[in-house]
């Protein structure tokens, strides 16, 4: 059975199949809160991730987890959420740490990164251990989700009344900011840095055409990653097309195919 | 002044960095009674209001509540997110478990029963305040507490949204608070109003609060005006109604 593992096609579907799984519930959260901006940053400081990986010998994803926990605790500290996540903050976070991330992955002695790997994600490249972490995150993941699914959704509502009703806000972002640190490290692998966010905003964005629950968004985002994974990863071995970008490019194509059949037969939503 | 004691606020101060918010406020919010807080902007009616509900603990005096009081509360700016999708039974199921009976009723207590199974992104403003003080009534509220409940709602809205809160009241046997900036519109409801600002400028009837100095030169020219109007509302509603009804602790 683990032998089929050694088939390089298998391991990226199930890499990607796992991805597609934590984006659909991650990715319909940071939309609902406004986060997509957030998970967009991390992806960029995760260059600066990398370079800190190398720099201490670690795996890079321990470098770029370590990054990424750093901004998010710092963003915490801040005493009023909505001003430590404006646009100017998370830009200037984002391009400081993409910035800084080259350089450092550029002047350290050794054998050196392969930085378009990191920009755009290497599905098919992926690993037996990476597949591994993929799958333990994703289970962290997916339990921490079971668990707050109620509070999570609360909070997305409104913070004001979650807050008046009991739901400690503040204690249920951060653990939201950290499991985003978490899917931007083991994302990284398989997306690359600069798609991260697509992949949690597009699918959703379709989705939500459709819903009219919250638990039916995430169901339908899913349907949406998985046909877009299948496509991208189609049209990467027809054409020859780098898989990453031919993901988001699949699912941007199933957006804009959805919004024409919404307007023709969009169902009564109200 | 018999109903029974909720809430007693005693020489409550709050500050925030350098900042006094509020200074020695003293109040007392009884069962079934309307209480309006007004004051100009930046007075701490907010605050004021969340201390009660509990959401600020880090002040100084003393709130004591009725043992097991059940707090109902609206926020003044309620931001619902239009980008999820969530029926209106959804949000009022949104932090805890409710009967379908008890979702109905609190519904058609605020006069939305027909909004149940509309996403609540479709809605307007003034129907998603209404859906919002009918979720204050789930779960049976001691005391409800509203920060501005008519903010965004026209004034037609606005007139009945208070009738609304008054009959609630009624129903629910409760005690309401209620933060607004427009106290000619409240009074009729009001039993007791509170002007502040940081300090207690002056509490008690609507009536003798109107016409209280500290009242007056809070709110100057235009409170004399909206006096004058809420006057002249308040006879003509004696020309047609007849008598005055008298308030319960006359």
């Amino acid at each position: 059975m683990i032998e089929l593992l050694d088939d390089f096609v298998l391991r990226a579907s199930l890499a990607g199949l796992i991805m597609v799984v934590i984006a659909a519930p991650m990715g319909c959260l940071m939309v609902w809160q406004r986060l997509a901006f957030l998970s967009d940053t991390l992806g960029h400081a995760a260059v600066l991730g990398v370079g800190v990986g190398l720099l201490l010998q670690v795996q890079p994803i321990f470098g770029v987890l370590a990054v990424a926990l750093v901004i998010v605790f710092s963003l915490s500290r801040v005493g009023n959420f909505d001003s430590a996540l404006s646009e100017t903050t998370l830009a200037i976070i984002s391009h400081t740490g993409l910035a800084g991330g080259i350089i450092l992955v550029g002047i350290l002695p050794g054998p050196g990164v392969n930085l378009e790997a990191i920009l755009f994600g290497d599905l098919l490249a992926t690993s037996k251990s990476d597949l591994l972490s993929l799958l333990l995150t994703t289970s962290l993941l997916v339990v921490l989700l079971l668990r707050n699914w109620r509070a999570f959704v609360a909070v997305s509502v409104s913070r004001e009344i979650a807050q008046a009703e009991g739901v400690e806000v503040r204690r249920v972002q951060l653990l939201m900011y950290v499991m985003i640190a978490l899917l931007v490290a083991v994302m990284m692998k398989v997306m690359g840095v600069l798609l991260i966010a697509a992949m949690l905003v597009i699918p959703t964005s379709s989705a939500r055409l459709f819903s009219r629950s919250p638990e039916q968004m995430v169901l339908i985002s899913g349907f949406y990653g998985l046909a877009a994974l299948a496509g991208g990863m189609a049209s990467s071995f027809h054409f020859d097309w780098q898989t990453g970008p031919a993901i988001v490019l699949s699912a941007t194509l199933l957006l804009l195919l959805t919004l024409v059949v919404a307007r023709f037969v969009r169902p009564r939503l109200d | 002044m018999s109903a029974e004691l909720l809430l007693r606020a005693d020489d409550v101060s709050y500050s925030q960095g350098q900042r006094l918010i509020l200074d020695r406020v003293s109040f007392e919010l009884r069962r079934t009674q309307i209480t309006t807080i007004i004051g100009p902007n930046g007075a701490g009616k907010s605050t004021l209001a969340n201390i009660v509900n509990g959401l600020i603990d880090n002040y100084s005096g003393v709130v004591e509540r009725s043992p097991g009081l059940r707090i109902g509360y609206l926020p003044q700016k309620v931001y619902v997110n239009t980008l999820m999708p969530l029926s209106v039974e959804r949000l009022l199921r949104l932090t805890r478990q409710s009967s379908d009976a008890q979702i109905e009723q609190a519904l058609a207590q605020s006069e939305v029963g027909y909004l149940r199974y509309r996403q609540v992104r479709s809605l307007s403003e003034g129907e998603l305040k209404r859906v919002l003080l009918a979720r204050t009534t789930l779960g049976k509220p001691d005391l409800i507490v509203l920060d501005e409940p008519t903010a965004g709602v026209d004034v037609s809205g606005e007139i009945r949204m208070y009738q609304l809160i008054g009959e609630l009241r009624d129903q629910l046997q409760c005690a309401v608070l209620l933060v607004s900036h427009d106290l000619h519109l409240v009074m009729s409801q009001t039993d007791q109003v509170l002007c502040l600002n940081q300090h207690l400028c002056c509490s008690g009837l609507p009536e003798s609060v109107s016409r209280h100095p500290e009242y007056l030169a809070l709110f100057g020219q235009q409170a004399a005006q909206s006096i004058a109007v809420y006057a002249h509302h308040h006879d003509h509603e004696h020309d047609v109604s007849g008598a005055l009804e008298p308030h319960p602790h006359d």
